[in-house]
């Protein structure tokens, strides 16, 4: 991996889905410490996009590169990316603890133990840490799966809808855990249906729409939240 | 690599154990399916020797389908499957993994299921346990090869259970008929050259199979 390399690049990304295009030649780079938000509505094709930046979704045609490698081409790289996604992804026999914990060891986190207890505290979930995800509510379950994806320090972060189901205290945490890794050089690509503090928080806001990926007219003033992008009404800072 | 299995392999056994889900099954379908065989058998008295390997070894698989289908279905529960893809563990080795709990499974059943037959058959099967314990672990290593990968295919299509056998069925043909022959020649205790054969054809398909198993599972997953 090189320094110069794009941390996330896709080029000419198309996917269709039974002879109907989802995505039709996107193009799309990511330069670290970058944040870019992608809104559209239900359907649009968001979360496929998301799914074939991660490699979970081969292409029709199109190239995804992850700092200047082929996404299929070595599983190594995967290391510099978590990503979160509408499931929880937990395994409902482990707690939440273990399920953090099988995740940090896969990712070899250097002392995983002591890594997951200092992430279950930070999203408040310290003493709930033996339950297991049934036990847990929904706001309780997106904040281990949003430290789950954050577990491995990434380089690249793509979270779907990551402020859905949060309530304040999780969204401040999510608010600032992005800020901190993007200060440290972390991409982060995320959707939303126009939540206030995705769109804040972005450099960039792309509209996915008849499959194509349209960039909207944004700001510098957008990124510290006091006048936002042209979609979104303007609002004051967190 | 190895400890990346091996992490794998221990989070599915203790799921497994903890949730008692689809092991119980396996062996309640085993044992039903034992008996049904014997009593078809008790009606060819002469032919059991001939037909006791053949129908352990359907046992094994018809029953072991059950645990080989939800090694790979279980995980789609939650999207489990998709974050296992995202980490950097390369597709062979999480082949591997789901191969060695689905062998584990079969090993075990086959453990439950050749006394069970021995008893109900009145054949000597137990008294060449070793050579039978030979013919077992290829046997049960080509079974869960061909299931893992099958099971990867059918999960990836929405369709497990009836699409694993199907899939399934046609290429596990050439180990079960293998494993069939080397226990019915050891049940009429004839080690001679074709037992030999067979259990060369057994381990053959058994190595083909997980080779094929390990470089076709990124296919097998994909969407």
């Amino acid at each position: 991996m090189k320094e110069h390399d794009l941390p996330l690049r896709a080029i000419g990304l198309t996917k269709h889905f039974g002879g109907q295009a989802v995505l039709d030649r996107i193009d799309f780079d990511l330069s670290a410490g970058e944040c870019v938000a992608w809104r559209g509505d239900n359907g649009s094709g968001k979360t496929t996009l998301l799914r074939c930046l991660a490699g979970l979704t081969r292409p029709t045609s199109g190239e995804v590169e992850w700092f200047g490698r082929r996404i299929d081409g070595d599983p190594a790289v995967r290391r510099f990316l978590g990503m979160s996604a509408h499931e929880s992804r937990l395994y409902p026999q482990l707690t939440l603890r273990e399920n953090l914990l099988f995740a940090a060891r896969m990712y070899r986190v250097p002392q995983p133990a002591q890594r997951v207890d200092a992430l279950l505290a930070e999203v408040g979930l310290a003493a709930h840490s033996g339950r297991h995800p049934s036990q847990v509510s929904r706001g309780m379950g997106q904040r281990v799966t949003l430290a789950r994806a954050v577990i491995h320090h990434p380089r690249v972060l793509l979270l779907d809808e990551p402020f859905a189901g949060l309530d304040e205290e999780g969204a401040r945490w999510l608010w600032q855990t992005l800020t901190a890794m993007r200060a440290g050089g972390c991409a982060v690509c995320l959707t939303t249906h126009e939540q206030p503090a995705a769109c804040q928080i972005a450099d960039r806001v792309c509209e996915l729409r008849s499959a194509r990926l349209n960039e909207m007219e944004t700001d510098v003033a957008s990124r510290r939240g006091d006048v936002h992008v042209s979609v979104f009404p303007a609002r004051k800072a967190v | 690599m190895f400890a990346d299995c091996c992490r794998i392999i221990h989070k599915d056994l203790v799921s497994e154990f903890r949730s008692r889900r689809a092991w119980p099954a396996m062996l309640l379908v085993g044992v039903v399916a034992a008996l049904v065989f014997s009593l078809q058998m008790d009606l060819l008295p002469h032919e059991k020797p001939r037909l006791v390997g053949g129908l352990l070894w359907v046992s094994v698989f018809l029953a072991g389908a059950a645990v080989i289908e939800r090694s790979v279905a279980g995980e789609r529960d939650d999207g489990c499957w998709d974050g296992l893809r995202m980490m950097p563990i390369a597709p062979g080795a999480l082949y591997v993994a789901k191969l060695a709990v689905n062998f584990l499974a079969l090993l075990a059943l086959g453990c439950l299921l050749l006394p069970l037959y021995f008893l109900l058959s009145d054949l000597p099967l137990l008294s060449h346990v070793r050579a039978l314990a030979s013919v077992a672990l290829p046997a049960c290593l080509g079974l869960a090869a061909v299931g893992t990968l099958a099971a990867a295919l059918s999960a990836g299509n929405g369709r497990s259970g009836s699409l694993l056998l199907l899939v399934a069925m046609p290429l596990v043909f050439p180990v079960i008929l293998a494993a069939a022959e080397c226990t019915r020649l050891a049940a009429e205790d004839r080690f001679d050259d074709a037992w030999w054969r067979w259990m060369q054809l057994l381990w053959a398909f058994a190595i083909v199979f997980v080779t094929a198993g390990t470089l076709l599972f990124d296919y097998a997953i994909e969407e």
